[in-house]
């Protein structure tokens, strides 16, 4: 039963990953950070993740006008790196998004998938 | 009166340990000048948001919180390995996050006696890290609305705490900065507040073919009985109040929601309008038909001493404008046309 602290040490572990990012999606909080963090503004870049997962869900959700929509994650590659964010359901808070940039050259994009899988689901039962 | 905020920001800097009871409205919690835990009147309870899970009982909670009070003071004498800081990559994320665990890290190897949040744990129904975003989430939420609230003078006690005991630790500044983040978000999505603390009430039909929900926007439409406040269905929820109040902005300005009525003063000049002379209704209704008109010369019966006047409103300014328009020429042409034929 690992705390949000410990979630964040092994997504760090995941090979390649140079940010991670957990962010409360209901209100763009940015609840913990780690990684080469220096350039990166946390409450900024929380607040508008968080705005490009919504208007991407948007998005998805009128093009796709059957049923509900449940997202699994994202991931968009930029020349910054693959940028991945997953939408994590928890009981009490509702929606948490982990997101995560990894580096294109020193890194399995399935691999690093997996493993946050792996780790959100076990933040959450 | 000192404002709450900077009480908590004279608190914060002299490291203090207790409870800052802000009357009914609330109170924050401080552990070594940090904030711990804090509940408001108008946020849900601890208790609400674990019970409306359906993953822990009433029961449950009441168990952890004899266990809390029965081991003693929780957390007591284990403040010393707090200045050392923590050493591992991570930093506190708005300064109003994290750093939780180096106690989280503690609490787990030190002999500590389990707090109240260590004894839900203990029994399996949730985890650690659902925990911390629990008192994440609820504190960020309470303090919102506590230094919203204009509450009686703040009594700080020193060294009280709360049975849940300490999972999450925020700096008081960037706490206070994210509640003024939260509070300008607010009015980007949404800039009125009017609707904040009435009752909850989804317009009957669309104002379009289809629409986008998100899961929270489900749940207060699906529970809006037209008497719930946004506050009370938070409560109701167990959802964050401000979460709520985000989603029922969000409804607003999508056009989902009825608006308040409008304030009264508007209806003084409506009402008088029909209430005008008489005489003036027949001229105003007079271009709409013509031969109702006619009619209403001969046979209608008419509201006595109305006659002259109607007859003196159709005369004048019954009649369409006259104008140089060629389509209006052309027309008395054929008119004059047909009645000389007639002849």
């Amino acid at each position: 039963m690992p705390g949000v602290e410990d979630c964040l040490t092994e997504l760090m572990d995941i090979p390649g990953v140079l940010d991670a990012l957990v962010v409360d999606h209901a209100t763009g909080t940015a609840v913990a950070v780690a990684g080469s963090g220096q350039h990166l503004d946390a409450e900024r870049s929380a607040a508008a993740l968080n705005e490009a997962l919504r208007a991407t869900l948007d998005g998805l959700a009128e093009a796709m006008t059957t049923g509900t929509l449940r997202m699994h994650d994202m991931i968009v590659t930029t020349d910054r790196g693959h940028h991945l964010l997953k939408p994590v359901t928890t009981v009490l808070d509702g929606e948490m998004v982990i997101y995560l940039r990894i580096d294109v050259e020193r890194s399995n994009l399935a691999l690093a998938r997996h493993r946050l899988q792996a780790i959100s689901a076990r933040l959450t039962t | 009166m000192p404002r709450l905020d900077s009480i908590l920001t004279g608190l914060a800097g002299e490291g203090a340990t207790g409870a800052l009871r802000a009357g009914r409205s609330g109170t924050v919690y401080l552990t070594e000048g940090r904030v711990t835990f804090a509940e408001s009147a108008h946020s849900p309870r601890l208790e609400d948001v674990l019970t409306a899970s359906g993953r822990v009982s009433a029961a449950a909670v009441q168990r952890a919180r004899r266990a809390a009070s029965a081991t003693g003071a929780p957390g007591a004498g284990n403040g010393d390995a707090n200045g050392a800081g923590n050493g591992d990559a991570n930093r506190a994320a708005n300064g109003a996050a994290t750093d939780a665990n180096e106690d989280g890290a503690r609490g787990r190897t030190s002999h500590r006696p389990p707090d109240g949040g260590g004894a839900l744990i203990a029994q399996g129904v949730l985890t650690r890290g659902e925990l911390e975003f629990c008192v994440l989430g609820l504190v960020l939420d309470a303090v919102y609305f506590l230094l919203a609230a204009a509450a009686t003078r703040p009594r700080f006690v020193p060294g009280e705490r709360h049975w849940l005991g300490p999972y999450w630790y925020f700096d008081v500044t960037g706490l206070l900065r994210e509640c003024e983040r939260r509070r300008a978000r607010l009015n980007d999505v949404w800039p009125s507040a009017q609707l904040d603390t009435l009752p909850v009430s989804p317009v009957p039909r669309l104002p379009g073919q289809r629409v986008v929900l998100d899961a929270l926007q489900w749940e207060v439409l699906v529970n809006a009985d037209g008497t719930a406040t946004p506050a009370e269905l938070a409560r109701r929820l167990g959802r964050p109040a401000y979460s709520v109040l985000m989603a029922v902005r969000r409804l607003a300005a999508a056009g989902l929601l009825m608006k308040p009525p409008p304030p009264r003063p508007a209806a003084g000049p409506e009402r008088r309008e029909p209430s005008a002379p008489e005489a003036e209704r027949p001229a105003a209704d007079q271009p709409a038909g013509k031969l109702p008109r006619r009619a209403s010369a001969k046979g209608r019966p008419r509201p006595s001493g109305a006659v002259a006047p109607a007859r003196a409103g159709a005369a004048g300014g019954g009649w369409p404008a006259v104008t140089g328009d060629p389509s209006d020429v052309s027309m008395l042409i054929r008119l004059r046309d047909a009645l000389e034929r007639m002849l």
